[in-house]
């Protein structure tokens, strides 16, 4: 075997090593709550997008707002024109940082990060536990959102219909980058 | 020789390694969104601009329950009611077959008018995109009413020529719309309207109108609308103007509120593009107030 073809396979299990660092999750389930006295509200985006890249130790996850489903369509208009202007803002995204997940499998840690709804960043600290899975791992965790702090404005009359603070509940699933 | 191919492996290395490092990971992700217009929802949010049909269809399973009215004082004789002297009242119910069919039939109690009509959108304005600009519906309506000597209608027709006492009017509609941003969205509407019996002193029976119509949103919630139609061979027989309005539609969740000042007394098409004898003015008799609420009652649920 002559050395450059040597360096070539090296060099191609280098590149594939230094990516296969990466994972990307582009059924990711996110869903959340408005418990208020007048009524209940969930909606679940099942297409939002994450990528995990073990070597920077760093996570992203971005969803179109207007791929949140209701169950009733008028919420989802109401959502997308008075509440979240989908037109002006049409994702939510968030970028975090989490420590060694190896050693911290299965079991909750805080993973802290920047969140951005509605055109505002905020920073925020997300309880969440990493599950491995023949070699893919899988995210999940919950935060609450003051609906207040991303400027999304509740008129008066409807301050009963809307929570103030909402529960978000999140689950990814990730795959190799590269394979898929 | 060697030495050459040594360092181009490890500058593609390099350059491999630095194309993957310095793409930070969210503009990563947005090149899995998919590419592929979407399409513009809530143009108006309603399905009445003010006086007649937007765009809008509501999605399947939706029953609208609406209660349109219009208030207006007599120009002359007493005017001694609380509030306003006439009104009338319309009552509705619209039901969405699929996403783009709608079905509805109403009843307004002061010119005893019966109508029903259909809905059909077949395009939809992409997000985005130039290929599909516009938002199009067709619009049908059908309406009812008995034909005696005391209703509002009556003169203007030819009532030797046919022994019978029932109007049956057709409204046909083309519905344009765009979105043109966030706030702004138009609408023109070409109108044809004929009916089963002649004008007196006119031997036509047909129609032509274009409607527009626009709104901009104020706030989440609020937006002001305004309508008018240009009828382009009006009746001979008295002096008729064009229809006008200028209101504020609010949504509070299920319920959208319309408020608004016109000139048009009724809520037929046929009638009130076509035979509205007062203009717009703030004259007794000229000035009427408008208020429609419609409730949204959704039938079926999406599973989550």
């Amino acid at each position: 075997m002559n050395k450059p073809l040597l360096f070539l396979i090296l060099s191609f299990f280098v590149i594939g090593n230094i990516i296969g660092q990466q994972y990307i999750a582009r059924q990711g389930q996110v869903t959340f709550f408005s418990y208020a006295s007048v009524e209940n509200i969930e909606a679940k985006n099942n297409q939002a997008l994450s990528i995990l890249d073990l070597e920077k130790k760093e996570m992203a996850v971005s969803m179109l707002m207007r791929a949140f489903v209701f169950k009733k369509d008028l919420m989802h208009e109401h959502f997308n024109e008075s509440y979240i202007e989908s037109d002006l803002f049409p994702k939510a995204t968030f970028e975090g940082n989490f420590n060694d997940i190896e050693n911290s499998l299965n079991q909750a840690h805080v993973m802290k990060g920047k969140i951005t709804i509605h055109g505002i960043t905020k920073n925020i600290d997300i309880k969440t536990t990493v599950k491995k899975v023949k070699q893919n791992y899988a995210i999940s965790g919950e935060f609450n959102l003051t609906v207040k702090d991303f400027n999304i404005k509740i008129p008066p009359i409807l301050s009963n219909n809307i929570a103030k603070v909402v529960l978000v509940k999140f689950k990814f699933q990730y795959l190799d980058y590269e394979s898929n | 020789m060697k030495v050459i191919n040594l360092l181009y492996i490890i500058a593609l290395t390099l350059l491999v390694n630095f194309n993957g490092n310095a793409q930070n990971l969210l503009d990563k992700l947005n090149k899995e969104f998919s590419k592929e217009p979407v399409n513009e929802i809530a143009t108006f949010k309603t399905t009445r601009i003010g006086l007649s049909h937007s765009i809008e269809t509501r999605k399947k399973g939706a029953l609208e329950i609406s209660m349109y009215n219009r208030y207006w004082n007599r120009k002359q004789g007493t005017t001694q009611s609380f509030l306003a002297d006439e009104v009338n009242i319309r009552f509705g119910l619209d039901y969405a077959f699929s996403d783009n069919f709608t079905v509805g039939l109403g009843h307004s109690i002061n010119d005893k008018i019966t109508d029903g009509f259909v809905k059909y959108k077949f395009l939809r304005q992409k997000k985005n995109s130039k290929k599909k600009p516009f938002s199009m519906a067709f619009f049908q309506e059908v309406s009812y009413r008995d034909n005696n000597p005391n209703s509002g209608s009556y003169s203007f027709y030819n009532n030797n020529s046919s022994n019978s006492s029932s109007i049956y009017s057709f409204t046909s509609q083309l519905l344009i719309a765009r979105k043109f941003n966030s706030k702004f969205s138009m609408q023109v509407s070409p109108t044809f309207i004929t009916r089963n019996k002649d004008f007196a002193n006119d031997q036509s029976r047909s129609q032509f109108a274009m409607g527009f119509g626009a709104r901009y949103k104020v706030g989440g919630h609020v937006s002001i609308v305004s309508e008018y139609y240009s009828v382009f061979n009006p009746l001979k027989l008295t002096k008729t103007y064009n229809p006008f309005m200028l209101g504020v539609n609010w949504e509070v969740s299920n319920l959208l509120l319309q408020f608004q000042m016109t000139n048009a007394r009724n809520f037929a098409k046929d009638i009130f593009i076509t035979q509205t004898t007062n203009n717009f003015n703030f004259h007794d008799g000229n000035f009427h107030f408008g208020f429609n609420a419609t409730f949204v009652l959704q039938t079926n649920k999406n599973k989550l």
